[in-house]
């Protein structure tokens, strides 16, 4: 009988053949981590009596989450990370400056590849899905992995989203990954690998393979992967010079559900608080008004991203009374942006650009709103706070979406601006 | 660690959220661990008196998808404060790992539970056999408790303890550097 991606991926780094449901403790080849959890992970070390890590040359900190410190006290914490990433000899430290989003620059960078296993702190390293790459986050455990090398994980199943059909005019990505994760349903998914294939993949590009795979951690599923194909191969070429093995699932391997998906079904997408499976059609909500909006995240920040709010921004003014934050999620997307003058459009409509990260999806961190404000974003989440106060509203959606949002001044169909 | 809770019940509905009701966001993002600081603002998002109220040994009593969203563990720490033990419908993988890693007595698949308690009633659960009784009804019921190193851990204290018996073993072994 065939295997999973996820399970011939686990089982190379298990060392033995391993099936859904098993526990299993996977050496990765890559383990990732973020700005200030760096200072709990080396607390919770030194607590328990290490000094060294087990693996410092499998480790990638980025400073995305905040990358522009925004109070005295995050400048000190920015300090101390510095110190703690020198003091334990990691020499892969992309600080302010140098790679930007961590769930997107190590694919850019070629650090991650095809067919590799990394554990993460953050939820969002599903994004390596999008080439094929399990990504599987611990949160707190991650420190486990870097004292002792790994820890425990039930191998997950998986379910399996064969993509067919077209995108309508004016419905991106990101509408389906939104109007999907509804459809599919926590109680289906939940501690499950999403694994995207199916003959419409052939035109979906590798960022917007991170944004199908972002969506699905947000209802619970343990990780999101997506075949490897000639998009990947094509994608990979100049950036990798290694060989690197693609993982993909045999036809007859056992598979916790097969789905087929039309991409023609989906219309432009809004998730409604205070979930991001809460979605309904963009024309349920248009006529919303808005104080704020932000195109950005780990779900929404690739170059396709931008040229998408740029399709809309052009020539176009953001309304008056609100105001329009963007974030390119990489130095390579921000740089691209800047080539192809996509930044001078945002700027050029009233948009303000902010350092490449997370942006103000981060917790608000940089960027909160005020207490009663609406926000549309492509931010991850919309729970109640995600942005600052309990009582803003957060609605989400394509950057197509948000960027025509923020020229009307209300929540519009995008395709009204097409 | 005894594993037999006896308390009132506290019910709450569907999707309780991780961050918000369970737990202020903000003590995520400042990645604050410590029980004495995240306890007093334990389940405030939908009850503000709730870390008044609620006892050492009750129990919460809630619906499908308790504990959803981002998982942060502050929301469980809080539980871990307080004491409480988890009977559930059914919790996102995410945060029935970080009740394990809280030392969070928890059955995590109890489908049709909420219909089995009322806040208020007198509950007495036993988390290792999965026996949930309602003393004010005189009803039972039984669910699957979790495997015995889940429960090993959890008898632990949690995370915490059992990496610190972990890393003690590796260092006797000779494998840390």
């Amino acid at each position: 009988m065939g295997a999973t991606a996820t399970e011939k991926i686990l089982s190379r780094a298990t060392g033995r053949p391993v099936r859904a449901g098993e526990i299993v403790y996977p050496d990765p080849d890559l383990v990732t981590v973020h700005d200030w959890y760096v200072v709990n992970f080396d607390k919770a070390l030194s607590d328990l009596g290490i000094k060294r890590l087990l693996h410092p040359e499998k480790v990638v900190i980025s400073t995305d989450h905040e990358p522009v410190a925004v109070s005295v006290h995050a400048a000190e914490r920015q300090r101390k990370v510095r110190e703690i990433v020198a003091r334990h000899g990691i020499t892969r430290f992309f600080d302010a400056g140098k790679g930007g989003l961590g769930h997107i620059f190590p694919m850019e960078l070629g650090i991650v590849a095809p067919g590799m296993f990394v554990f993460a702190y953050d939820i969002h390293v599903t994004n390596f899905g999008a080439i094929g790459c399990l990504g599987i986050p611990l949160v707190t455990e991650i420190s486990e992995v870097l004292a002792c090398g790994n820890a425990w994980i039930r191998v997950p199943e998986t379910v399996r989203v064969e993509l067919t059909g077209r995108l309508q005019p004016g419905v991106s990505v990101r509408d389906v990954a939104q109007r999907m994760i509804a459809d599919l349903g926590p109680e289906l998914v939940d501690y499950s690998v999403v694994e995207f294939a199916g003959p419409a993949l052939a035109a979906i590009d590798v960022d917007r393979r991170m944004t199908l795979c972002n969506t699905p951690i947000e209802i619970g599923a343990k990780s999101a992967l997506v075949e490897v194909d000639e998009v990947t191969r094509a994608w990979f070429d100049g950036r990798l010079d290694r060989p690197w093995e693609a993982q993909n699932s045999d036809a007859d391997a056992t598979f916790k559900a097969v789905l087929p998906y039309d991409l023609g079904l989906a219309e432009p997408q809004v998730a409604a608080p205070p979930t991001p499976d809460n979605v309904m059609g963009v024309t349920e909500l248009a006529g919303r008004r808005i104080d704020y909006a932000f195109i950005g995240s780990c779900a929404s920040s690739s170059i396709a991203d931008m040229r998408d709010a740029a399709r809309i921004l052009k020539g176009r003014k953001v309304a008056d009374g609100v105001r329009l934050f963007v974030t390119p999620g990489t130095h390579e997307v921000a740089r691209r942006a800047a080539a192809e003058g996509l930044i001078e459009t945002f700027f050029a409509a009233g948009a303000a650009v902010t350092a490449p990260g997370c942006g103000p999806c981060a917790g608000g961190r940089i960027g909160a709103i005020a207490s009663g404000e609406v926000s549309i974003n492509t931010g991850t989440r919309n729970d109640y706070g995600r942005l600052g106060p309990r009582d803003a509203e957060i609605y989400l959606g394509s950057p197509l979406t948000v960027a025509a949002s923020a020229v009307a001044g209300r929540i519009t169909d995008p395709r009204e601006m097409l | 660690m005894d594993f037999l809770y006896e308390g009132n019940c506290w019910r709450f509905g569907e999707n309780v959220g991780i961050d918000g009701d369970m737990m202020p966001l903000e003590f995520a993002l400042t990645r604050e661990l410590d029980p004495a600081v995240l306890g007093p603002h334990f389940m405030t998002g939908l009850d503000p008196d709730f870390p008044s109220k609620v006892a050492r040994g009750d129990i919460i009593v809630a619906g499908r998808r308790f504990a959803q969203g981002n998982p942060h563990i502050q929301g469980l720490i809080g539980a871990a404060a307080h004491g409480v033990g988890l009977v559930v419908e059914s919790i996102p993988r995410g945060s029935f790992r970080n009740a394990v890693n809280a030392g969070v007595p928890i059955l995590p698949s109890c489908p049709g539970v909420t219909e089995m308690a009322e806040t208020g009633d007198r509950l007495r659960v036993d988390f290792r056999t999965g026996l949930f009784q309602n003393l004010t009804r005189g009803t039972e019921a039984r669910f699957e408790p979790l495997p015995d190193s889940l429960l090993e851990t959890i008898a632990l204290g949690g995370w915490k303890p059992a990496i610190a018996r972990r890393i003690a073993r590796m260092r006797a072994e000779g494998a840390l550097p």
